[in-house]
């Protein structure tokens, strides 16, 4: 079922508070602990572990800026997590729409 | 239980007979889900399975309910080895009732916190299936859209 899924990005992106993350470095182009801290419930230490589990994966890059680290979201990890995390949601949707199909195409064959 | 339900409704121009036979006979099965199915006359206890590609992945499916033409329940993903219960595998039940000439097909999956997944993957499981990522997903949809797949 999730078989074909990298566990430890699957891991990664399965956190609420690293997904608001994730969001946030995309709407702003990038971001540091102390940046994120200030629009999230959590605290600078708690978003620096969660950066550390992001770049972890590759799903974040950091560059040293003074004293702190600037993250970007990189672009190959993520369009990766996406294909897989998009293949996984969709299995019960695909797979009715695929009874939809065979039932309503059996149903036209017999009533013709 | 707040991970507990997964939960689609789609109307299907079949019948519910027909719609019926295509949830529960193995030819129609390996139709829309495994490459290779194998189940008896769906009843309840009787065990069946589901295969991938060369045998990659097996699963065993346990029918828990059938009531043609309005309900056919399975379990499946319990632990090899293990006969399937509540607390090890998910119970994917399918209720068929006749709407407007056809079928209103309601799909619950339930099971994942019985079934003591890893906690992110439990959340992830539900999430992206119930929800769709709010709004998470839409944008990294139009993000990744505009990247070129390696």
């Amino acid at each position: 079922m999730s078989s074909a899924v990298d566990d430890d990005l699957w891991s990664a992106v399965g956190d609420p508070t690293r997904r608001r993350m994730l969001d946030l470095l995309l709407a702003e182009g990038s971001g540091t602990a102390t940046s994120l801290s200030a629009q999230l419930p959590v605290t600078r230490q708690a978003v620096a572990k969660h950066l550390a589990v992001l770049d972890r994966v590759g799903l974040v890059h950091a560059t040293p800026s003074g004293r702190e680290r600037v993250y970007r979201v990189d672009d190959a990890q993520l369009a990766r997590a996406v294909a897989q995390l998009s293949a996984v949601g969709a299995t019960w949707d695909a797979r009715l729409r695929r009874i939809k199909r065979i039932a309503e195409a059996i149903e036209r064959s017999r009533t013709q | 239980m707040e991970f507990g339900t997964l939960e689609r409704r789609i109307h299907i121009d079949a019948s519910p007979d027909v719609v019926f036979e295509v949830i529960s006979r193995p030819e129609h099965i390996e139709e829309w889900w495994a490459d290779e199915a194998s189940l008896g006359e769906p009843a309840p206890g009787v065990v069946g399975e589901l295969v991938w590609g060369d045998r990659e992945h097996v699963a065993t499916m346990t029918v828990v309910d059938a009531d043609p033409p309005r309900r056919f329940s399975f379990r499946w993903v319990a632990p090899e080895g293990e006969p399937a219960a509540p607390g090890n595998s998910l119970l994917v039940t399918f209720e068929l009732s006749p709407s407007r000439g056809g079928t209103l097909l309601l799909l619950t999956e339930t099971g994942f916190r019985e079934k003591g997944w890893e906690i992110a993957v439990l959340e992830e499981q539900y999430r992206d299936h119930e929800n769709g990522w709010d709004a998470f997903l839409p944008r990294l949809a139009s993000y990744a859209g505009g990247l070129v797949p390696r």
